[in-house]
């Protein structure tokens, strides 16, 4: 059999109108074209027999031809055409028309190792308690310039510190029993309309509902996205908002502590006390010395995040550490200006929701392809 | 277009199917292969405006020297649904063998011939950039047994 393809037997052995497979493996991708064909390849290199797992490519929307190469390895490729709806959304639809079982959703630019989808398969399995099981991210990143192994290790450091039962499901590649998911209300495509916190959200209305959701340490994967300083300041701007705005702060960091924003806002906390201290006490008395306080204030917000320092000293040697600490402040500060926006626009606004068409066209049930977001039920 | 329903005209004379040949595959991209086929004056139109369900596409991809067997396409295109109306892309490198059997089932099955050689990932790629469908499916089939 060729890489990408399903082959008929001819005796009939496997059958194409049986309903159900072991898993769905759904990949969801948006202008993915650099790195869909090495996450396709991976899938198709699992120690998984071939009949007993189907790849769903579901494009959302997509401009540089991943249909195309979806097209070269995939069983089923859905095509969303208009304005691009969100990951949830996409994930959604590759549900609806799922086999298996058991799904697991790979993002586009996520390779599996050869163990993670059976491994995954055998963790369910075994643990009928758990309902849905995630791989965490390994050392390396697919792309090899600084930032990209600096946001790497920063969402690893999470993720190794806060493994177990946790509400961080499928941040790059997870498995959940279907009934299980679609029983949860599925991914809320109302409020998500961009790669953001929409697995977290899930998870915890997975934990809510009694479901055990399990983040592995064990069970690796590859991030291969390039990531470059405005990507990283957009992804962070986003996820912070929209967890200030919709989904609550405090709630969610017990729930997710392995969220990368809780890694990134943890250590403000002491450094921003220190700080309006100073500032607070500089109102009274006159400073002698504003630059030797601030100073004062870098250096408390260092050595609050010594153990991330420590961890990519680890990893990638003093000097990676050194050029890291600056790029963490920075994005430590655009952390804490998005979540303190999120925080008003949840007062002066409320919570996040889609643009009036998409509102209207709900209201009235109009029915369409591609379908309208929906509610969460 | 065929309909999934279509044991009834198993007896009936095989329609001509329309017919795509590719030659010279090695000497062109796959890209540039997409730019000469684009897209029917038909397929353009089934774009035009919001639809209430979406479209479904089936392609088919058989290498060089292998078959498929007929009451397989049938079954999938029956698991979409009795009233579900679904596009059959036959791609074939070489030239297909006993497709006779196929063409009587399904009607207006459209074929797309590439010469001998042609990879099944270009062979599914050649026919995505033919399917209409917001949802296709890909099948390939199985080697011919001497």
């Amino acid at each position: 059999m060729t890489l990408g393809e399903r082959e008929i037997s001819t005796s009939g052995d496997y059958a194409l109108t049986s309903r159900t497979l072991p898993l769905s493996v759904i990949v969801s991708v948006r202008d993915a074209g650099a790195t869909l064909r090495e996450v396709l390849l991976a899938v198709r290199a699992s120690d998984l027999r071939t009949d007993s797992y189907e790849i769903i490519v579901v494009d959302d929307a997509s401009s540089d031809g991943s249909v195309a190469i979806a097209a070269r390895y995939a069983d089923t490729v859905v095509k969303l055409t208009g304005r691009a709806s969100g990951p949830g959304y996409a994930r959604n639809r590759g549900v609806e028309l799922a086999r298996g079982d058991v799904v697991a959703f790979v993002e586009g630019d996520v390779a599996v190792r050869p163990d993670t989808l059976s491994r995954m398969l055998a963790t369910l399995a075994e643990n009928p308690d758990v309902d849905a099981v995630s791989a965490s991210r390994d050392a390396t990143s697919g792309a090899r310039n600084f930032i990209s192994q600096y946001w790497n290790l920063l969402l690893r450091f999470g993720e190794q510190h806060h493994p177990g039962n946790c509400a961080q499901f499928a941040p790059g590649c997870g498995a959940i029993r279907r009934r299980v998911f679609i029983s949860a209300g599925m991914y809320d495509e109302w409020r998500f309309s961009t790669a953001c916190l929409e697995s977290v959200e899930l998870g915890e209305r997975l934990l809510g509902a009694g479901h055990g959701a399990l983040l592995s340490s064990e069970l690796k994967v590859t991030h291969l996205k390039e990531w470059n300083i405005g990507l990283v300041c957009q992804e962070v701007w986003g996820r912070s908002r929209l967890l200030a705005r919709s989904l609550g702060y405090s709630r969610m960091s017990a729930v997710a502590p392995s969220e990368v924003v809780f890694t990134l806002s943890r250590a403000l906390i002491p450094a921003g006390a220190l700080l309006g201290t100073l500032m607070l006490a500089a109102a009274f008395v006159p400073p002698p010395h504003v630059r030797a306080e601030v100073a004062l204030a870098l250096v408390v917000l260092v050595m609050t995040n010594l153990p991330l320092h420590r961890f990519y000293v680890t990893a990638r040697g003093f000097r990676f550490a050194a050029m890291s600490a600056p790029v963490h402040i920075f994005v430590q500060t655009v952390t804490a200006t998005a979540l303190c926006t999120g925080w008003v626009l949840r007062y002066l606004i409320g919570d996040a929701s889609p643009d009036a068409t998409t509102q209207a066209y709900s209201e009235v049930g109009l029915e369409i392809w591609p379908p309208i977001r929906r509610r969460p039920r | 277009m065929s309909s999934a329903g279509v044991d009834s005209i198993l007896f009936q004379e095989p329609p001509s199917p329309p017919i795509v040949a590719i030659k010279d595959a090695s000497a062109q991209s796959v890209a540039g292969q997409r730019e000469r086929y684009a897209p029917t004056a038909a397929a353009s139109e089934i774009f035009r405006g919001p639809r209430r369900t979406p479209r479904k596409s089936l392609i088919v991809v058989l290498s060089e020297n292998h078959v498929v067997s007929p009451d397989l396409v049938t079954d999938s295109l029956l698991g979409e649904g009795v009233d579900e109306v679904v596009d059959v892309i036959l791609a074939c490198a070489g030239p297909p063998l006993g497709i006779t059997a196929l063409q009587r089932r399904v009607r207006d099955l459209q074929i797309l011939l590439a010469p001998a050689g042609t990879s099944t990932e270009d062979l599914r790629e050649l026919a995505m950039s033919q399917a209409s469908g917001d949802i296709v499916t890909l099948l390939s089939g199985s080697p011919a047994i001497a």
